[in-house]
């Protein structure tokens, strides 16, 4: 069988896919699906071929939808559902992330108002995680600019019981015991300043999906990187161009190497000299501006969902951007051609990789 | 009476445009609505019962949020519309 690269990228127009062959050269575009709905996230599980969206519509309300035939169509699961006499009432869907491996059915779910989301049933139903729901801490969580989200769902590479969460704004959650309970897991080391656990806005958290215990995250002030038996966030901010930015990628195989597109603080858009994707091969100790075929001086935007890797060697990478722009890089990230282009505002990009 | 869906409501009832149902209330035609397409019950309602927004419900040429809500009485021949409200951008 041959490899193909899917990329299912979300819109604020609806869901488009991307699709090229190992060389990465030539892309064809499907879409949109559900447009004029905005796409918050889409994934595919590569255990059982599954896609998943998130529908967030103001027609119908938000809605999670699932394919089983790689995008021809498409089911809608039952709505994620606050109990009886809750004062929440599910908003929308943030993160989409299929469960390890070693529990194939399993698929989770983060949404606004955050909480975080188990379907045991591969993405029909779900079921609210009480014990994050019930942390103590949650009356101290509050909206970032873009509201009050769990976005980030780092499964462990060895061990499914092994997790954590990141929510805007209310830090970092850790469970070892596949979210039976949880604890707040936001201690730092060599950051410039101590903040309250939960005024951590976490922008997004990565486990590696390889190496257990290997970890990033890029906060909305800083970017750390955690190792095996840590029990705190490294701060690893120093080489980048600025401390602020939301897409973030690590290399599947290569438990050294991170990826992440810095932005201004203040105007939101890439920082100066203009877009560009910065590298680490040393767990963020350096980093290295990539701009090679990126558009000189521009003052692209890419947010949380933006940026993903697929699985071929050399690795490819990808961004989207708020110009409706996914850019590629089939060397690692070392230069870019744009995949597709004026497509709308690009909220997510999720790289399958695919034997067709 | 009637029940006729407009815009993104076929799509939500599987390409249904119409259905002709008994009621004497706007609240017992959507309940009937939703026992001939389940698949509408999550699209006009959050998880606790409440309308969505975004919805437009009229009975014949009347916006029903004039005609008492979901309680607006409904006689043989009314048709109720749903619709999609203009929104968005």
């Amino acid at each position: 069988m041959a490899k193909q690269v899917v990329l299912l990228v979300g819109t604020k127009k609806g869901l488009y896919t991307v699709r090229s062959d190992a060389e990465r050269k030539k892309w064809t575009v499907d879409g949109p699906h559900e447009a004029p709905a905005p796409i918050h996230h889409a994934t595919y599980d590569p255990r059982d071929g599954s896609m998943y969206a998130a529908i967030n519509s103001t027609w119908g309300g938000s809605r999670i939808q699932y394919s089983r035939d790689l995008g021809k169509t498409w089911q809608t699961s039952k709505n994620p559902a606050f109990p009886e006499g809750s004062d929440r009432t599910f908003f929308q869907t943030w993160h989409i992330e299929p469960g390890h491996v070693k529990t194939p059915n399993i698929v989770w779910a983060g949404t606004e108002p955050a909480a975080l989301w188990k379907s045991e049933d591969r993405g029909e139903t779900w079921q609210l995680n009480k014990a994050l729901d019930d942390q103590p801490s949650r009356a101290k969580w509050v909206p970032g600019f873009g509201g009050m989200g769990l976005h980030s769902i780092a499964i462990d590479a060895d061990d499914p019981k092994k997790m954590q969460v990141g929510i805007s704004v209310g830090g970092v959650y850790t469970s070892t015991d596949g979210g039976a309970t949880w604890a707040q897991d936001n201690a730092q080391t060599g950051g410039k300043e101590d903040r309250p656990d939960v005024f951590y806005c976490i922008h997004k958290l990565l486990a590696h999906p390889a190496v257990s215990g290997v970890r990033f995250m890029r906060v909305h002030v800083d970017v750390f990187w955690r190792e095996p038996g840590e029990t705190a966030w490294r701060n690893r901010t120093e080489g980048l161009p600025s401390n602020f930015g939301f897409a973030a990628a690590m290399h599947p195989r290569d438990r050294s190497v991170a990826y992440c597109i810095p932005l201004d603080d203040t105007k939101r858009t890439a920082s100066p000299p203009g877009i560009g994707v910065y590298s680490t091969n040393d767990r963020g100790a350096t980093w290295t501006r990539n701009d090679k075929g990126l558009p000189p001086g521009a003052a692209l935007e890419s947010v949380r969902e933006g940026m993903d890797t697929d699985l071929l060697d050399p690795l490819g990478v990808y961004f989207g951007t708020a110009n409706g722009d996914v850019w590629a890089s089939r060397d690692e990230g070392k230069s870019w051609q744009p995949a597709v282009q004026y497509l709308p505002y690009v909220t997510s990009v999720h790289a399958a990789t695919i034997d067709m | 009476m009637r029940v006729l869906l407009h815009g993104a409501y076929r799509g939500f009832a599987g390409g249904a445009r119409a259905v002709t149902l008994d009621a004497a209330t706007l609240h017992e035609a959507l309940e009937a609505l939703v026992r001939a397409h389940p698949s509408l019950a999550e699209r006009l309602r959050d998880e606790h019962g409440r309308l969505r927004a975004h919805l437009s419900l009229f009975v014949n040429e009347e916006d029903a949020r004039f005609l008492g809500g979901e309680d607006a009485a409904l006689a043989d021949g009314d048709i109720v519309h749903v619709i999609p409200a203009l929104s968005g951008g």
